[in-house]
């Protein structure tokens, strides 16, 4: 039972997009920064693995996975884990 | 563009901002993290990954055959010698070298696994849906999206980073580069190089 | 845990038809085809088991194996691609 991350092969996503080639590797905003650095502190914690991490992304619902922003997920993903593992 | 010490005075009107601080504030009100240990991850983040470091990796590869043969055997140990232990400690590093005919290129379908320690943050287009969903099906022509066009003789390998194993590309050495030494040669090295989107 | 490596270098392998409904790193694309083993590396925890809170997950050895484009999508002139995906010893299975 695929869930829609599973993306490899399929249609309709469009050109890719390369961006500015010049640009330095960075965040593309202080909030995602700050999104990145949060489950890297939970995951240290032993809050959760990154399988984990990686299925609460995978279990986001098909139509929002696909509308939302990458860090977006993330966020998401961190919301539901935290809820989850009850531990703030 | 964004500067890594402004922990708690994010300058984005964005409401998903607010809603990144208000779970930073959660955590921080049940003990599992403070400003300050945010705070520092990311400067010391911004300080230890970067793109710098895998090209100087390529540059060493280009210039010392032995080191190159060790790279490609096992890439986490060769990394080492270079004093990149700590950064490939997460995962396995597995490298790929470009040759005249034939060209690597690395995507991560499922979600977007990416050397971070060796590249810095990955660029939005390797997260993209797009790069996920064609680099595996039409790798020719997302290359040259890319500007990138292949003759038609070279063949193309996809490497899907479906495990705990990172990847980096070696690209080929630039003709008429002989005489430069490895910082120079480190500097010709770009990021979508080692990820196969470029020649370079 | 496994006790060696199952499939050689070299070795014929097909990514097993299973559909699970947890977590999983074997691609939908690659189900069902067979590709060549071309790298084995160290034992990792399976990341199904590791995803639904396994206390002992498996481990087992990641293989390296090569599909062919025309394998996975046809034989038209944009398949002239290989795909190598890293996967866990028990997503595969011998091929003939």
């Amino acid at each position: 039972m695929s869930r829609v991350h599973d993306v490899g092969g399929q249609t309709g996503f469009g050109p890719v997009d390369p961006g500015d080639a010049a640009e330095p590797a960075q965040f593309g905003a202080d909030w995602e920064a700050h999104v990145f650095a949060v489950q890297r502190i939970l995951l240290r914690r032993g809050v959760f693995t990154g399988d984990e991490m990686r299925d609460a992304i995978e279990s986001i619902p098909p139509e929002r996975y696909l509308a939302a922003a990458y860090f977006e997920r993330w966020l998401e993903a961190l919301e539901v884990l935290v809820e989850r593992k009850g531990v703030a | 563009m964004t500067s890594p010490h402004q922990h708690h005075e994010h300058h984005e009107d964005v409401p998903v901002a607010a809603r990144v601080r208000r779970l930073e504030e959660r955590l921080i009100a049940a003990g599992l993290t403070t400003d300050d240990e945010i705070d520092d991850l990311l400067t010391r983040f911004y300080a230890d990954a970067s793109p710098v470091n895998g090209a100087r990796i390529v540059a060493r590869a280009w210039t010392d055959e032995q080191f190159r043969d060790r790279l490609l055997a096992d890439g986490s140990a060769a990394a080492a010698e270079l004093g990149f232990g700590p950064q490939t400690s997460d995962y396995q590093l597995r490298v790929v070298a470009n040759t005249a005919d034939r060209h690597n290129v690395i995507v991560c379908t499922l979600c977007s696994c990416y050397p971070l320690s060796l590249l810095g943050p990955s660029p939005s287009w390797y997260r993209s849906l797009a790069y996920r969903s064609r680099t595996v099906r039409e790798p020719r022509a997302v290359l040259a999206e890319f500007g990138l066009n292949l003759p038609a003789a070279t063949g193309i390998d996809v490497w899907d980073s479906t495990s705990e194993i990172r990847y980096l590309v070696v690209p080929v050495r630039p003709a008429g580069t002989d005489g430069l030494d490895q910082d120079e040669l480190a500097a010709l090295v770009t990021r979508n190089g080692m990820i196969g989107t470029a020649a370079v | 845990m496994t006790d060696g490596v199952r499939f050689p270098l070299g070795s014929r392998v097909r990514a097993r038809t299973i559909d699970p409904d947890h977590h999983t790193r074997l691609p939908r694309y690659l189900r069902g085809h067979t590709g060549e083993v071309v790298a084995a590396a160290a034992p990792e925890p399976l990341p199904d088991d590791v995803a639904r809170g396994r206390a002992e997950p498996r481990v087992e050895t990641v293989y390296a194996v090569r599909f062919h484009g025309s394998e996975l999508w046809g034989s038209d002139p944009a398949s002239s691609h290989t795909v190598i995906a890293d996967l866990w010893e028990c997503y595969l299975e011998e091929a003939r």
